[in-house]
């Protein structure tokens, strides 16, 4: 099954949320374990994301007064 | 005779003059065109129309022009003499009953020169702001990480395109590019319909980027225009504007979402979150890896704490447990010990008790036996006792007898009923008396009673 599409935004927030908990005091070592695996899961995905981001450029062939 | 000429023509059609003007405008009408030009003196203002002249500067030629109100109205200010304008137009020959006439017929009408540009700007401004446009209440931010961008300009621009693209960063970017004239008559159009383009074709762009390179006040006028401030604000997608020069500030910029200076501030625009997270990630990478580990010392160390607490609490658990049983065992080894000993003394005194109980017995028992034997020996004195007794009474009984006192020759004498008469005064004269003697008895009749 292919991979879902990596949602850079969403991810990216989930691991600012991530690292916001791990600043807490109150810490139960199951979540950190958990949170700690996500956080780095999702990190190397972001990573990777932006590695190999090479912007695309496609003009719109549709005009003035054309219908698509 | 006269002889009927016929004008010699290329064609043979001969015109009618309504026909012929129609002929002409045929041709005049899709030969659009723009004039630059000032306004004369004379303007008809009519509700829905105006008819006004166009000067030539240089050689005071006159066309007159006519103009549907609704294309005047977008100027933001009024027509008047000496006004510099540039008209998008068609020639036309205006048929009339009463002389036609040809004219020109304008689709478009643009300012020139800056005095006019920045009075019509103004007077724009004042009415778009009263109707909230720029209103901060209606910008809408845009996404944190714009990826899918619509690109609204010029390919042939000098350097706004190349700018824009040359400064985005390459963070995966998809930029679909709507070419449209930034610049001219047709430009306001033309960037409408690229907004409108977008909106109905593409709704779910991140952001639309509305950019022109820098140039005169005058060639950014397609910014300054009602239609294009109208489209930005109408538009579904966020909308950001760098148009011209840092300085300038268009209509279009006051009612876009976002107002970048020039096309390159766009670019970075763009660029500054993805760069942020770029960083961020790396920093958040190293932080999470030291929070964990320092979440696994904390724990470690709590861990020890808990496993020294733990033995010490045990040991001192064990201890008092320990102490209690031995006092315990102590407290009921003597209490038994006690126990013992009264036992034993109860013991004693239980088999004293026993002893002095059977010796008891024992004397009663002796005691009974000697009453017994006492009582055999007093048996034989008792009743030789009872018996003179007896003797005596038994003589005093004899004695006291009334057959004793017959013996002795006294008499009873009893009544019909047998009862002993003792008054005479009871009998009476010839009533039956029985006397008793010793031996037998007589019946004899009353025969006189005496007292």
């Amino acid at each position: 099954m292919p991979e879902k599409k990596l949602n850079f935004s969403e991810a990216y927030k989930e691991i600012e949320e991530i690292n916001e908990w791990f600043q807490s005091e109150e810490i139960d070592l199951d979540e950190a374990l958990n949170k700690y695996e996500r956080g780095m899961e999702l990190i190397n995905n972001c990573k990777n994301r932006l590695k190999e981001a090479e912007n695309r450029f496609e003009e719109i062939k549709k005009k003035y007064g054309e219908e698509k | 005779m006269k002889t009927m000429k016929t004008l010699q023509t290329k064609t043979e059609r001969v015109f009618s003059v309504s026909e012929f003007l129609d002929f002409l405008n045929n041709i005049l009408i899709p030969q659009q065109v723009v004039i630059q030009g000032e306004i004369g003196k004379k303007i008809d203002c009519r509700p829905t129309y105006s008819i006004f002249n166009l000067l030539d500067k240089k050689d005071h030629t006159v066309l007159k022009c006519f103009c549907w109100q609704d294309k005047l109205e977008n100027l933001g200010i009024e027509l008047r003499e000496g006004l510099e304008i540039q008209v998008l137009g068609h020639p036309k020959i205006y048929k009339s009953q009463y002389g036609s006439n040809f004219e020109f017929e304008a689709e478009q009408v643009l300012l020139v020169g800056e005095g006019v540009l920045k009075e019509a700007f103004d007077a724009l401004k004042r009415k778009l702001d009263k109707e909230g446009l720029f209103s901060l209440d209606h910008k809408r931010p845009l996404p944190r990480f714009c990826q899918k961008i619509g690109l609204i300009t010029s390919k042939y621009g000098k350097g706004a395109k190349p700018d824009f693209e040359k400064h985005l960063g390459k963070f995966g970017f998809e930029v679909y590019f709507y070419d449209v004239r930034v610049e001219g008559i047709f430009a306001v159009n033309e960037i409408v319909q690229a907004l409108y383009w977008f909106n109905e074709h593409m709704p779910d762009l991140d952001v639309l980027v509305l950019i022109r390179g820098g140039g005169s006040w005058e060639s950014l006028q397609a910014f300054n225009s009602e239609e294009v401030a109208r489209a930005i604000f109408a538009s579904k997608i966020p909308i950001m504007c760098g148009i011209g020069h840092e300085s300038d500030i268009t209509i279009a910029d006051l009612v876009s979402d976002v107002r970048a200076s020039t096309p390159t501030d766009a670019a970075k625009i763009l660029n500054e979150n993805w760069k942020m997270a770029s960083i961020n990630i790396l920093e958040i990478e190293k932080n999470l890896s030291t929070l964990f580990k320092k979440v696994l010392e904390n724990i470690s160390q709590n861990l020890d704490f808990f496993e020294d607490y733990f033995k010490r609490t045990v040991k001192k658990e064990i201890f008092t447990v320990k102490t209690g049983l031995e006092s315990l065992i102590k407290n009921l080894d003597f209490n038994f010990q006690n126990y013992f000993k009264e036992f034993d003394i109860l013991s004693k005194g239980f088999k004293d008790n026993f002893l002095k109980i059977e010796r008891l017995i024992k004397n009663k028992r002796e005691e009974t036996n000697k009453i017994q034997s006492d009582l055999q020996k007093n048996k034989d004195w008792w009743c030789q006792k009872i018996e003179s007794f007896l003797k005596a009474e038994r003589a005093k009984i004899v004695l006291s007898s009334p057959y004793f006192r017959l013996k002795q020759g006294y008499t009873i004498t009893l009544d019909e009923q047998g009862k002993s008469i003792k008054n005479s005064e009871k009998l009476k004269i010839d009533q039956t008396i029985k006397t008793k003697f010793y031996k037998g008895q007589a019946l004899s009749r009353v025969k006189k009673i005496e007292s």
